[in-house]
């Protein structure tokens, strides 16, 4: 599983229309909120990768108002232990 | 409230992008302290690329288990690309060299253990030092080598074997930076630093895509654009439309390699609408053809051909463009300048880093908050490791230069060597390195060894075909992580071990030096670099000139990172101020000049009050009244050259044979030749492969569909590769980037490999060529990569 810290960039008054579209991906965590509302702080969860890539597609393609999806911290420690496991000898 | 350790992962993550983002966080995330991540985070700086982003590593049973970016580092205040968050993943994947291995008679790598590969290498070495002369057996090193490993191989070649052959890839991507800083300045690197930019009104981005080459460097500039467009002017010059050029105020699209007309054109001006800094052009500047001083007016008088209408013509740029862009620049300050390799890698780099520094003089948009000159560096540790080491060939420690007397003398006796046993004679550059390198027989090449460190000349020369015999031929050891089309021709591969399994300091574009601690052991029998550089050291009989050859790894790079600090220490680079103890408490590390141990290290040099060389003068003689100076001025008169370069366009433009230009560069997942990055799934995926971008327009005439394949052919090779038809470049510009490293779509076969007359540098970013649609489109996502290191090289050369 991966959970990422994600700083979604949202066109500038769109914060509510944006929230509300957000709530329909149980995946997306709302933490937080830059004092202009353009930046929104959020935990985006899937797992793996791929995953990822196709929720923030699905979310770019689903809230036009999302400018960017930065992820600022990635959790990715079981995916650690698979490659880790895999080593050849 | 007892959380889960997953809600403590997401309020971690949560409130560490927050903090990064400088917005307030009221989760108490920090405060469930009986719940962890990680074992330990262990402060470092990223191995990608020259912008120094601050990172913690997270270990958890003994494997790095994450990256985060360090919201107190000054680079990137917790900002990192994806390269910085993933590219450590390439630490774990199956393919890393693990033990040391000989290529056998049947051509074969054959495991060994050290004793017997570092015996063989040193009595090789040893053998065509004694039989072909001191200067037989050459170093090529790497801006992402540790600063504690470059200082060593340049130490044990220079000081140990009395030879100057010692070049690395820097010669590839900064040469000309440095030559234009030293030519203008007397001395290298930035007079400034990243906080500029918030300090800055208006940006001149020139060849550089920041946006996808020095991404946490960009969204530092968009950032300010974006909070204040009407305020932040941003200017790009650069023939493609990144998106770095979008979020520009003016575009000047010039044709490759015509830019210097531009930025004689914006001089010209300024002066003729009286925007100059009469200060500075009358007390900091000096007005050069490079052979003869002349004055102001020659210089206005010479400016004169370069009208905006004959300019245009040249170059594509529109006329108002150009002029628009000087008005910026003069009136709109303070200017920054940043740029990288569209600028370097060119047969006149010198000359545009000239160019670009005449603007700032004649404006005086220098030495004055916000206001800067400032080249970014490719690679994590371009200025650290090579440029202030002085690990090339025609360098000593503190960028000083081999043939001046007196800086050898210095070395000398920091050394502890005899008065002139440092060869006066620079080495042969990595050009003619590579070109001279050969067999045991074969007379006309006269280095017959060489060591190669962390680089991949077989995929990052220009004009790659004519140099793969001589490594073929050679007694060849190269030191990796990884297969590689260089190791291909390895005599001795050796097993590297990965900056986080190792330490050490990196040192990037702002002449800031960050220390990364060792997190966990490298795997099977992989060593760090020094080791390897001090091990050899001790066999060829260097033990007392280079002693840190025991076993704990952290205790040698600091030994290695003392006597550097010595050598340097009445240099006006000095960095002995930068104690290991103080890298390690601090967050974000320390700038050069830094002499004292208390020092706080130096943003702003030539400033009497910020920078201390001003008062130093037993290192600099500066005149007590002096404000500003140009201490390293040759003629100690305080100024900079302000230089009078006649236009002269790339060496190879398209004629009706060749009728492109083809330009080279990066995308941002993909770092220099792949072989790291395409080690990582999700980076590989989103950049599986080269592709050639072409305009509409070429496409239509040439029937060229997107995802056609297509071949690309220059006057020494050819390539095939899909075609991505796309508006981002002119017509009659290609640009294909150069990580793939399948040999169909390895660019450099095509590339050309003139150089700069002053910095040596090749012009990778301009050739001509003719393209030709040879089939409908094919899936070539293939991800290439090395995996085995018997796979044999795909020609024969």
């Amino acid at each position: 599983m991966i959970i990422t810290g994600s700083a979604l960039f949202i066109e500038p008054g769109s914060e509510k229309l944006v929230l509300e579209a957000l709530d329909r991906f149980p995946e997306v965590t709302f933490q937080a909120r830059s004092d202009s509302g353009s930046e929104l702080v959020v935990n985006l969860e899937a797992e793996d990768h791929q995953a990822l890539d196709s929720l923030c597609a699905r979310l770019a393609e689903a809230i036009p108002q999302i400018v960017d999806i930065t992820h600022l911290y990635v959790h990715f420690g079981d995916e650690i232990e698979e490659h880790t496991n895999s080593n050849k000898p | 409230m007892r959380m889960t350790r997953r809600e403590m992962i997401k309020l971690s993550a949560a409130a560490f992008a927050a903090g990064a983002l400088n917005i307030p966080f009221a989760n108490p995330a920090e405060a469930q302290g009986d719940e962890v991540v990680v074992d330990k985070w262990i402060k470092g700086a990223c191995r990608f690329c020259g912008t120094g982003c601050g990172v913690y590593i997270g270990v958890r049973g003994g494997k790095v288990v994450g990256v985060r970016g360090n919201p107190e580092a000054l680079t990137n205040f917790g900002f990192l690309c994806v390269k910085g968050f993933k590219g450590f993943l390439s630490m774990y994947h199956p393919d890393r060299l693990k033990y040391p291995m000989v290529r056998q008679a049947d051509g074969k790598f054959k495991r060994v253990s050290w004793d017997q590969a570092l015996d063989l290498v040193a009595k090789k070495f040893k053998e065509l030092q004694s039989k072909h002369g001191k200067d037989s057996v050459a170093y090529y090193g790497s801006g992402q080598c540790m600063t504690e490993e470059s200082y060593t191989f340049n130490k044990l070649w220079k000081g140990g074997f009395r030879s100057n052959m010692v070049d690395g890839n820097p010669r590839l991507c900064m040469a000309s930076a440095v030559g234009g800083y030293m030519t203008t300045f007397g001395t290298d690197e930035p007079a400034g630093s990243y906080s500029d930019i918030e300090k800055a009104k208006t940006f001149f981005v020139v060849g550089s895509n920041m946006s996808e080459c020095h991404p946490i460097i960009f969204r530092r500039i968009a950032r300010m654009k974006l909070e204040a467009p009407d305020k932040i002017n941003v200017i790009v010059c650069e023939p493609r439309y990144t998106s770095t050029s979008r979020i520009a105020d003016v575009w000047l699209p010039a044709d490759p390699g015509t830019d210097l007309a531009v930025f004689h054109c914006m001089a010209r001006e300024i002066i003729k609408n009286g925007w100059i800094d009469n200060f500075f052009v009358n007390n900091l500047c000096r007005f050069t053809t490079g052979q003869q001083v002349v004055d102001f007016e020659a210089y206005k008088k010479f400016l004169e051909q370069f009208t905006p209408e004959t300019v245009s013509k040249l170059t594509r740029v529109p006329v108002a463009n150009i002029v628009e862009a000087a008005r910026l620049f003069a009136t709109q300050g303070p200017t920054m300048s940043l740029w990288t390799m569209g600028l370097n890698q060119r047969t006149r780099g010198v000359w545009a880093n000239n160019l670009i520094h005449n603007l700032h003089l004649i404006t005086g948009n220098i030495c004055k908050d916000g206001a800067d000159s400032f080249s970014l560096t490719g690679q994590p540790n371009a200025c650290g490791g090579v440029r202030e080491t002085g690990s090339l060939c025609h360098l000593l420690p503190g960028t000083r230069l081999i043939t001046n007397e007196a800086a050898r003398t210095q070395v000398e006796k920091a050394w502890g060597i005899p008065a002139k046993s440092i060869d006066p004679k620079p080495g042969f550059h990595t050009m003619q390195m590579f070109a001279s390198l050969g067999a045991e027989n074969d007379t006309t090449k006269p280095l017959k060894g060489m060591l190669i460190t962390t680089t991949n000349p077989g995929q990052s020369l220009p004009n790659a075909h004519k140099y793969f015999k001589g490594m073929e031929d050679a007694f060849l050891v190269v030191i990796d992580i990884f297969p590689t089309r260089t190791t291909q021709f390895a005599d001795v591969l050796l097993p590297a071990a990965f900056i986080y399994e190792k330490g050490g300091v990196y040192g990037c574009s702002e002449r800031r030096s960050q220390l990364t601690s060792k997190c966990v052991e490298p795997p099977g029998e992989a060593k760090p670099d020094l080791w390897i550089g001090a091990q050899l050291a001790k066999r060829m009989g260097f033990e007392k000139l280079i002693p840190w050859n025991g076993d704990d790894p952290a205790k040698n790079y600091q030994m290695a990172w003392d006597d550097y600090r010595m050598c340097v220490k009445d240099s006006e680079h000095t960095i002995y101020g930068m104690t290991y103890d103080r890298l390690k408490k601090l967050e974000a590390g320390l700038q050069w000049p830094c002499p004292t141990p208390d020092h706080p290290g130096t943003a702003k040099r030539y400033v009497r009050g910020q920078d201390p060389i001003m008062d130093m003068p037993h290192i600099e003689k500066v005149p007590p009244q002096a404000m500003i100076y140009f201490y390293a001025d040759k003629q100690h008169e305080g100024k900079a050259n302000v230089f009078l370069r006649p236009y002269k366009g790339p060496e190879e433009p398209p004629d009706k044979d060749y009728p492109f230009f083809l330009t080279t560069g990066r995308v941002i997942e993909q770092w220099h030749s792949g072989t790291m990055t395409m080690r990582v799934p999700e980076i590989a995926r989103s950049q599986p492969n080269a592709y050639v971008e072409i305009h509409p327009n070429d496409a239509k005439q040439y029937k060229i569909n997107n995802g056609d394949m297509v071949k690309i052919v220059s006057r020494r090779g050819f390539m095939v590769l899909p075609a991505r038809v796309v508006k981002m470049s002119l017509p009659g510009i290609l640009f294909i980037p150069w990580f793939d490293q399948a040999w169909d779509r390895m660019v450099n076969r095509v590339t050309i490999d003139a150089v700069d007359e002053g910095s040596k540098q090749p012009e990778f970013k301009i050739c001509a060529v003719k393209i030709e649609r040879v089939g409908d489109p094919r899936d070539v996502a293939e991800m290439t990569i090395i995996s085995n290191v018997n796979d044999p090289f795909p020609i024969k050369v």
